[in-house]
């Protein structure tokens, strides 16, 4: 997760749904209707990049006791709803993250830190856990004659989001290598 | 990158079996260097020396014939190519030796046998390429290594179920396999600690 990696802008791009605390002209363009206002209450869906900003900085500090609302109130997403989490409770391995999320785990991370939500941790480590378990051994089953060819891939492989791919990916290189090593002589 | 994405976390096997090459091993020459001490010692022979700067060249400018001598094994296998020594197979790559750490790694379930870090380069350079050296036959030798890898593989399959973001104690395990290993165990537990590492800044402010 660095300024220039690819990976963290896209999952940066996800939409979430936001909830705005103010009243704020101009600002319409984000509703779709260019030019008018943004009207409190309003529901909007907003980039992550745009929405954990707005989630933190607020109005006038000066105003009310309780201290400034931040302009945006960010909701949970389907992406974190309890069906989800019951899913991957019951059976992470079965659970088709990529169609879930592409980059589940990147952005359950980054909002795991927004709210310290410690529940979703466990949980993200259970998963991560079981899921590599079949991801290594996706990995290392290699049969070096059909490397030629397209290998069909299990219905596993498809449901991967882009950490794992990556994982998978770097693990079977891996294992690729040291298999032509051990046959090459 | 100037590296390739390949080789920018991690060895290929070739650099581990570089790395290893660079290891002592026992040969016996064929053919004699040393110069005779009768003669001149200021060496008015004409005879060509070892002169090397990255291993000991003193033990390549004294072999005698039949003589065990150590030598780098990158030069013993040269000279094994070229017929002109034959290699030592080290003590543990012996059938009965092999026997006894396959006992072991299948009475321990929870550890590994003490084989020498190399040991599976070593094997399969010595398989490949000084076949004949070694005192028992080869494809029984093969067998057994095989045995080894996958009762090792079986059990690094089993500790995998135990990672977590903080450590991994990884003894006797062989450098060519942590190498394999290297990327999915990275992976795995830079994710984890991330995912940990994610709400850890509250727990330092309930302390």
């Amino acid at each position: 997760m660095s300024y220039y990696d690819i990976d963290d802008i896209l999952a940066d791009a996800n939409k979430f749904p936001c909830r705005f605390n103010y009243d704020i002209p101009g600002l319409g363009y984000l509703e779709g209707n260019i030019g008018k206002d943004i009207k409190i209450n309003a529901k909007v869906e907003l980039p992550l990049w745009l929405a954990r900003i707005l989630a933190i900085v607020g109005g006038d500090p000066g105003i009310g006791d309780e201290g400034a609302l931040p302009f945006v109130e960010l909701m949970a997403p389907d992406m974190l709803s309890p069906k989800v989490m019951n899913a991957i409770k019951s059976g992470p391995v079965t659970l088709d993250v990529h169609s879930i999320n592409s980059h589940f785990y990147a952005l359950a991370v980054k909002w795991a830190t927004l709210f310290n939500d410690r529940d979703l941790v466990q949980i993200l480590n259970y998963m991560l856990l079981e899921r590599s378990q079949e991801i290594n051994n996706f990995a290392s089953s290699i049969q070096l004659e059909k490397l030629g060819r397209g290998r069909d891939m299990g219905p596993f492989m498809l449901t991967l989001d882009e950490f794992e791919k990556k994982l998978y990916r770097e693990s079977h290189e891996s294992c690729k290598d040291m298999k032509k090593w051990i046959v090459q002589k | 990158m100037s590296l390739p994405w390949k080789l920018q976390e991690t060895f290929s096997p070739e650099e581990i079996q570089f790395i290893v090459e660079n290891e002592p091993i026992k040969i016996f020459p064929r053919f004699t260097t040393r110069s005779k001490v009768r003669g001149n010692r200021g060496n008015k022979t004409g005879q060509t020396r070892w002169k090397l700067l990255t291993a000991s060249d003193e033990p390549l400018n004294n072999l005698v014939a039949i003589q065990t001598t150590e030598v780098a094994f990158w030069i013993a296998l040269l000279l094994k190519q070229q017929g002109k020594c034959s290699i030592v197979a080290p003590g543990w790559l012996r059938l009965t030796q092999l026997q006894r750490f396959i006992d072991y790694e299948l009475k321990n379930t929870e550890r590994f046998s003490e084989l020498p870090w190399n040991w599976l380069v070593v094997a399969q350079l010595l398989f490949s390429k000084a076949a004949d050296d070694l005192q028992d036959p080869v494809h029984l030798l093969r067998g057994k290594v095989q045995d080894l890898r996958e009762i090792r593989l079986g059990k690094i399959g089993q500790g995998l179920k135990h990672l977590n973001e903080s450590h991994l104690q990884l003894d006797n395990l062989s450098l060519l396999e942590i190498n394999e290993l290297r990327p999915f165990v990275l992976g795995v537990m830079n994710k984890l600690k991330q995912v940990h590492g994610s709400i850890a800044d509250e727990q330092e402010e309930e302390q």
